[in-house]
C-alpha cells in the first residue's frame, strides 16, 4: 500500500506530552504531520469513546500522550488512562481491530525529541498495519 | 386502541411478558382492539397487508431483525401504524441474538460452508426459508422507531406505564419507557469501597446479600443502565446485564462501563510497580464483548465490527 | 451549548515568517471562513502585537463575535494575552481558544502537508469554541484564621509566622505542653547550642502572642469544609487543673502517692499522676493524668486538691468539644522513633542498657533524670565503653524501614562527642553504613568528632547485641577490613529510624490528605509543591512529611506559613471555572466518581456533587462516569467528538 498516509488523532496531556510537542517545535525537530493534536488537561480525561469515535471517523490510529508514572500533574490520571487503554485494546482485538492502533505513550515536557520519535514510530507502525478504512483511508 | 404485536427474531419471552401485568390485564383488554398478534390470535401477513395505512394505532415489535422477512414485516408494520415501538432489548438494541454478528456469515458458522437455504423436499421454491441478513439489526436500523419499551423482557411496571401513556394518547416521539437515571438509583445494595481488587464472574463468588455487587468485583452494568426494573437482578444477587439499555447520556454503554471499571481497578498503591497486578485484575474481565455489550452490540459495537470486517476483506 | 447561533471569528497569525514561512496562512483563513459558524476570518502579521490585538478587539465588536479562534503559537505563550483582549472587547474570555499552528505545525512540518494540518487543527478548535459556554471564575470567601496541628518546633514556627503576619492561629497539641521532641534534646548539632535555651523563648512567645490560642492536651476530631472554609471539631481533654489558678508550687505532685514512668524522660524517671512535663512547659500548668490518678472517680484520694492553696484542682472538669472555623490548616505532627522493641537483632528492647537516641538525649540533658551525668539505666554506673549503632531500623527494606532517617548520622556524632566531653576516659564506637553529613557545617562537625574526640568509627552493620553479665556484647563486622568485631560495651545507643508520630494516618484520613507508603504525609508534588498537601488549603511542615532536622523543619514551617498567609490574605478565593460538574437529573449516585478524585472534591449522597473550588480540573472522574451525568465545562464529550470528526474530515483546496 504505497503512498498510504495514516491519519492519527493525538490526545495530548497539556502538562507533559503537549508541552513535549511544543518543545519539539521550539527545537525544530521535524516529524511526520499525520497526527492532529487535541490538547486535554490530563490523559485521565480521555474517554474510550473518544478513541473509538476517532477510529470510526476515519483515523487509522489514536495516540494518547500522558505523563510518566509518578509524574502526573493530578497524581494518578495517567494510571487510569493506562488501565482504560489496556481494556480498550482488549475489546478492539476481540472485534478484529489491531490493538496497536491505539497507543499510550509517556512523554514528559522535556522530551521534545522523544515526542518526535514517538510520532515517527507510530506513523511507521500504522503504515505497516495498513489503512483501517478499507478504501485505502482518507488522504 | 388498535394494537398490533409482532415478533421478529425473538425468543417469545416478550410476548409472555404481557401476562406479568396480572389482574390489571382484565381492565386493560377491553380498551384494546387486537388487530394483529401472531402469538395470540391467528392472523397472516395477508391480513396485515389488507389493513389500510394507519389501520393500527400502536404496533409493538419484539425481536432482532435477522432475516429478509423480518425486514419486510417491519416495513409493513411501519406503513400500517401511527406509532411503531421497539418492545424489548432485541428490537431496541439488537439484544442477545445480535452477539452473533460475527466476522463471517452466521450460516457458514452454523451449517458449514456453502449452505444455501432451500425449500423442504417437494415444496415450491417460494416456500424456501427467508434469507439471513449478513448482520442482526435493531429495529431502528430498518424503519423509524417512535418509542421504546426496553427490557429483556420489559418489566411489568414499564409495560403498564406504556399502556397508560398510549391510551391517553400521550406518547412522546423518541420516548423510552424507563428511568432517565441509572439503576443504582433503585438498587438497595450499599456501596462502600468503590475499588476493584478483582473482577469475578457471577458464578465465581457468593455475593454478599447487602453490599454493592460491583464493589464485590462483579461486572454489574447498573451504573450505565437505565432504571425502571426496581433493580430486580441485583436484588436477587445477579449483576445487572444492561437489558434496559444505556442512560440517555452514556453513549456506548460498553465503552462507558469499560472506562468506569478500568478506573476502579486498584492493586494496592497506584504506581508503576502495580501495573502487572492491575493487568492481571483486568484480565478477569473474561469475554468483554459478551459481558459489556450483552444487549447493545448491534446498536453500538457493530460499526467497529464492520470496520474490522472491511479491513479483513482488504487484507484478504 | 449556547442557544443563539454562534458567530465565530478566526484569526491566523503569521508570526513573521515563523508560521507564514511554512503554512499558507491566507489559505488557512480562506478555508476557515467556510467552517460552520464562522462569520469572519482573517490573517495578520503578529496577532500578539498591539495592532494584532486591536484587530481582534475591533472584529469582536464589529462582527458581534460569540467565539474566537486565534491560530498562532502554543496556548502556553499567549492564551492569557488574547483572552484578556477578548474580555476588553466584551467577549467572555472562555469563548476564545488558541489553535497551536506554530510549535505543533509550522516549526515541525513543511510543504502543503503543513497547511493541511493547520487547517485541521484550526477546524477542530473552531468546533470546540462552537460548543464553549461563557464561564466565570468561582469565588468563595476566606476565614482569616489558621489551624496548626502539632506544637513541636515546626508547629511553633508556623504559628508564630502566621500570627506575626496578622492572622489568628489555633495551635493544637496532643500532649500537655508544646515543645515537641526538641524540648527533650540536650544540645543541637552542629553548633552544640542548648536545645531548650533556643526553644523556650519561642514557646514563651507563642504563649504570650495575642493572636495565638494554644489548645494543649487536645486533638483534632473531625474536619469538614474546604479551602478557606474549614470547620474543625477539636476534642479538649480535661486537665483537672485550672491553668489560670495554678501557680506551679508543685505541692500537689509531692503528695501524690502515684508514680508512673515519665514520658518526657522516655521512662528513665518517674512522675506523679499530677505533673508538669518539664518546668518550662507551655501552657504553664500542672496536668492531672486521669488514667493513673487514684482519686478521680471513686473519690478515695484527693490529696492533691487538699494541699492546693490556689484551689486550682477541679475533679469535675469535663472533656470539651470545640468547633472552630479556619481558612487554612498546617499539619506539623512530627515524628516518633521506630520502637527498639521491633529490633530482634538488638534484643527487642529487653536489654536495659540498650537505649534509643532520645533516651540518650535525656541522659545528656542537664534537666534530665541524671542531671546531665551519663549513667546507664540498669545500675546507674558511668559507662566506659559506649557503642552507637546508626541506621538502626533505617535503610533496611527487608526487616524494617527502607528509607534513610537523615538526622541519625549527625546526632550520633553529636552523642559520641558529648559523651566524650562528659566521660573523658570513655571510649565511643560508632557503627555506620555511610556517613551522610550533607548540610551547612555538618561534614566538618563529623570530622571534628572523628579526629578530635578519637571516636572509633567502624564501617559495618551490627549483627547482634546481647547481655552478658554486666556487659552488653556487640557483634559486628568491619566491612573495611573484613574482620569480625566484638565490643564488650557498658551501654549501646540505637539511632532508631524516624517514623510518623502515631495517629498521623488517622488525622490524614480526616483531612483527606494522602500518606505515602511509610505513613509520612504526602506533598502535592515532590519537587514543585513540597509544602502543600493535595487537599487545597492544607499545608505540611516538619518531620510529619518526612525525616528532617531542626533547620529544615523550621524552614519548611516558615514556607508553609508563607503559603497560609498568601492564602488568607486574598479577599476572595477565585478558582478557574473549567472544572467538572454534575447533571443531577441524570446522576444515580453510583459513586464511581468519588474515589477517582485526588482532591476529595466529589461528595456522593443521593447524587454526586462537585465542589468547584476543590476541583483542579483533571477530568478523570468525568471519563470514569458511566452514565454521562458528570461533564466537564467546555470539554464536553459532544464537543470533543465534534473536534475529532473535524480533525479527520477531508480538507479541500490545499493541494496536497
Amino acid at each position: 500500500m504505497s503512498g498510504f498516509e495514516p491519519r492519527i488523532v493525538a490526545f495530548l496531556c497539556r502538562w507533559c506530552a503537549s508541552a513535549g510537542a511544543d518543545l519539539a517545535g521550539t527545537n525544530r525537530l521535524a516529524y511526520p504531520p499525520n497526527a492532529i493534536p487535541i490538547r486535554v488537561n490530563c490523559s485521565g480525561r480521555v474517554e474510550p469513546q473518544w478513541v473509538v469515535e476517532a477510529l470510526k471517523a476515519g483515523a487509522d490510529g489514536v495516540l494518547i500522550g500522558g505523563c510518566h508514572p509518578g509524574d502526573c500533574h493530578y497524581v494518578a490520571g495517567n494510571y487510569k488512562a493506562r488501565r482504560r487503554v489496556y481494556l480498550l485494546r482488549k475489546v478492539l482485538a476481540e472485534l478484529g481491530i489491531e490493538p496497536e492502533r491505539v497507543r499510550l505513550e509517556w512523554v514528559s515536557a522535556t522530551e521534545g525529541a522523544r515526542f518526535a520519535q514517538v510520532m515517527s514510530d507510530f506513523v511507521a507502525e500504522l503504515k505497516r498495519l495498513g489503512p483501517l478504512h478499507g478504501n485505502g483511508g482518507p488522504k | 386502541m388498535k394494537l398490533a404485536v409482532y415478533w421478529t427474531g425473538s425468543c417469545g419471552g416478550c410476548d409472555v411478558a404481557f401476562l406479568e401485568l396480572g389482574p390489571a390485564l382484565l381492565d386493560l383488554l377491553p380498551k384494546l382492539e387486537i388487530v394483529f398478534w401472531p402469538a395470540l390470535v391467528d392472523a397472516k401477513r395477508a391480513d396485515l397487508e389488507k389493513l389500510p395505512k394507519h389501520g393500527i394505532d400502536v404496533a409493538l415489535v419484539n425481536g432482532v431483525l435477522r432475516t429478509t422477512e423480518n425486514v419486510e414485516m417491519a416495513e409493513l408494520l411501519r406503513e400500517k401504524s401511527r406509532w411503531l415501538g421497539a418492545f424489548g432489548a432485541c428490537a431496541h438494541l439488537g439484544g442477545v441474538p445480535a452477539l452473533a454478528n460475527p466476522g463471517e456469515g452466521i450460516a457458514e458458522v452454523v451449517f458449514g460452508p456453502g449452505f444455501r437455504p432451500a425449500p423442504p423436499l417437494g415444496e415450491a421454491p417460494e416456500d424456501a426459508p427467508p434469507e439471513l441478513l449478513p448482520e442482526a439489526l435493531p429495529l431502528e436500523e430498518v424503519v423509524p422507531v417512535d418509542f421504546v419499551v426496553p427490557g429483556c423482557p420489559p418489566p411489568a411496571g414499564l409495560i403498564a406505564r406504556f399502556f397508560a401513556v398510549a391510551l391517553a394518547e400521550e406518547i412522546q416521539p423518541g420516548q423510552v419507557f424507563a428511568a432517565e437515571k441509572a439503576l443504582c438509583e433503585e438498587c438497595p445494595r450499599t456501596r462502600e469501597e468503590r475499588r476493584l481488587a478483582r473482577l469475578v464472574r457471577p458464578h465465581e463468588a457468593l455475593a454478599d446479600p447487602t453490599k454493592c455487587l460491583l464493589d464485590q468485583g462483579m461486572v454489574c452494568l447498573g451504573p450505565v443502565t437505565r432504571g425502571g426494573c426496581a433493580a430486580a437482578c441485583p436484588k436477587a444477587g445477579m449483576p445487572c446485564t444492561g437489558c434496559l439499555g444505556p442512560t440517555p447520556k452514556a453513549g456506548d454503554p460498553a465503552l462507558a462501563m469499560l472506562s468506569a471499571l478500568a478506573s476502579l481497578v486498584r492493586a494496592g498503591e497506584e504506581g508503576e510497580p502495580a501495573f502487572p497486578e492491575e493487568d492481571r485484575i483486568l484480565e478477569g474481565l473474561v469475554d468483554p464483548l459478551g459481558t459489556l455489550y450483552k444487549y447493545a452490540f448491534a446498536k453500538y459495537g457493530r460499526p467497529l465490527r464492520r470496520l474490522a470486517r472491511r479491513r479483513q476483506e482488504v487484507r484478504a | 451549548m449556547p442557544e443563539t447561533r454562534p458567530r465565530l471569528g478566526v484569526f491566523v497569525c503569521h508570526c513573521g515568517k515563523n508560521i507564514a514561512g511554512t503554512v499558507d496562512v491566507a489559505k488557512v483563513a480562506e478555508i476557515a471562513s467556510r467552517f460552520p459558524g464562522v462569520v469572519y476570518a482573517t490573517h495578520h502579521e503578529y496577532m500578539c502585537s498591539d495592532p494584532g490585538q486591536a484587530l481582534l478587539k475591533r472584529a469582536i465588536k464589529e462582527h458581534r463575535l460569540t467565539g474566537v479562534v486565534v491560530a498562532a503559537c502554543s496556548p502556553t505563550m499567549h492564551e492569557e494575552t488574547f483572552r484578556r483582549a477578548a474580555e476588553e472587547a466584551g467577549l467572555n474570555p472562555y469563548l476564545l481558544e488558541i489553535a497551536n499552528i506554530r510549535e505543533q505545525v509550522s516549526w515541525v512540518h513543511s510543504g502543503p502537508a503543513a497547511t493541511e494540518k493547520a487547517v485541521r487543527v484550526v477546524r477542530a478548535i473552531a468546533e470546540k469554541v462552537r460548543g464553549n459556554r461563557p464561564l466565570r471564575p468561582a469565588e468563595v470567601g476566606v476565614t482569616r484564621r489558621a489551624l496548626v496541628v502539632g506544637g513541636g518546633i515546626a508547629g511553633i514556627q508556623a504559628a508564630l509566622d502566621i500570627a506575626n503576619a496578622g492572622f489568628e492561629v489555633i495551635l493544637v497539641e496532643r500532649s500537655p505542653s508544646i515543645g515537641g521532641h526538641m524540648a527533650q534534646l540536650s544540645e543541637t548539632f552542629p553548633t552544640l547550642d542548648c536545645s531548650q535555651c533556643i526553644l523556650t523563648p519561642k514557646m514563651v512567645e507563642v504563649a504570650r502572642h495575642p493572636r495565638i490560642r494554644i489548645l494543649a492536651y487536645s486533638e483534632v476530631e473531625e474536619v469538614s469544609g474546604f479551602v478557606g472554609n474549614y470547620r474543625v471539631r477539636i476534642r479538649k481533654k480535661p486537665t483537672y487543673v485550672d491553668p489560670a489558678k495554678c501557680n506551679l508550687c508543685g505541692e500537689c505532685a509531692k503528695v501524690c502517692p502515684v508514680r508512673v514512668p515519665n514520658e518526657f524522660d522516655r521512662g528513665l524517671s518517674l512522675r506523679a499522676a499530677i505533673y508538669i512535663p518539664f518546668p518550662q512547659a507551655v501552657p504553664s500548668t500542672y496536668t492531672l493524668d486521669a488514667r493513673n490518678c487514684l482519686g478521680l472517680l471513686p473519690l478515695c484520694c484527693g490529696k492533691c486538691a487538699e494541699v492546693c492553696e490556689a484551689k486550682a484542682i477541679d475533679f469535675d472538669m469535663h472533656e470539651e468539644i470545640l468547633e472552630e472555623e479556619v481558612g487554612a490548616i498546617v499539619l506539623a505532627t512530627g515524628y516518633e522513633l521506630y520502637p527498639k522493641e521491633a529490633m530482634a537483632e538488638y534484643g527487642y528492647g529487653t536489654v536495659p542498657d540498650v537505649i534509643d537516641g532520645l533516651e540518650f538525649e535525656r541522659l545528656l540533658s542537664a534537666s534530665g533524670p541524671t542531671r546531665g551525668e551519663i549513667r546507664r539505666p540498669s545500675d546507674g554506673k558511668i559507662p566506659k565503653e559506649v557503642v552507637f549503632i546508626q541506621c538502626s531500623g533505617s535503610r533496611d527494606p527487608e526487616h524494617h524501614k527502607p528509607y534513610c532517617s537523615k538526622i541519625c548520622c549527625m546526632y550520633t556524632a553529636k552523642h559520641a562527642l558529648l559523651y566524650r566531653h562528659a566521660v573523658p576516659d570513655g571510649q565511643a564506637y560508632v557503627f555506620y553504613i555511610d556517613i551522610r553529613a550533607g548540610g551547612k557545617d555538618y561534614e566538618e562537625f563529623v570530622n571534628r568528632a572523628m579526629a578530635e574526640e578519637r571516636i572509633l568509627y567502624i564501617r559495618g552493620k551490627v549483627a547482634k547485641v546481647f547481655r552478658e553479665g554486666e556487659k552488653v556484647v556487640v557483634w559486628g563486622v568491619d566491612t573495611l577490613t573484613g574482620r569480625r568485631v566484638e565490643v564488650r560495651a557498658d551501654l549501646v545507643v540505637l539511632a532508631q529510624a524516624m517514623v510518623p508520630s502515631p495517629g498521623t494516618e488517622e488525622l490524614a484520613r480526616k483531612l483527606r490528605v494522602a500518606c505515602g507508603g511509610e505513613g509520612f504525609l504526602k506533598e502535592a508534588h515532590p519537587k514543585l509543591r513540597p509544602l502543600e498537601a493535595l487537599t487545597a488549603g492544607v499545608f505540611l511542615a516538619g518531620a510529619a512529611q518526612g525525616p528532617k532536622d531542626i533547620p529544615e523543619s523550621v524552614a519548611q514551617a516558615s514556607g508553609a506559613a508563607a503559603k497560609v498567609v498568601a492564602l488568607l490574605s486574598q479577599p476572595k478565593l477565585a478558582h478557574a471555572p473549567e472544572v467538572a460538574e454534575v447533571a443531577e437529573e441524570l446522576c444515580s449516585g453510583c459513586g464511581i466518581c468519588a474515589p477517582q478524585c485526588p482532591y476529595g472534591a466529589i461528595a456522593v449522597d443521593e447524587v454526586a456533587r462537585v465542589n468547584e473550588v476543590l476541583c483542579e480540573g483533571c477530568g478523570t472522574c468525568v471519563a470514569a462516569c458511566p452514565s454521562g451525568a458528570l461533564t466537564f465545562r467546555n470539554v464536553e464529550d459532544e464537543q470533543v467528538l465534534r473536534m475529532v470528526r473535524a480533525a479527520l474530515a477531508e480538507v479541500e483546496g490545499v493541494g496536497v
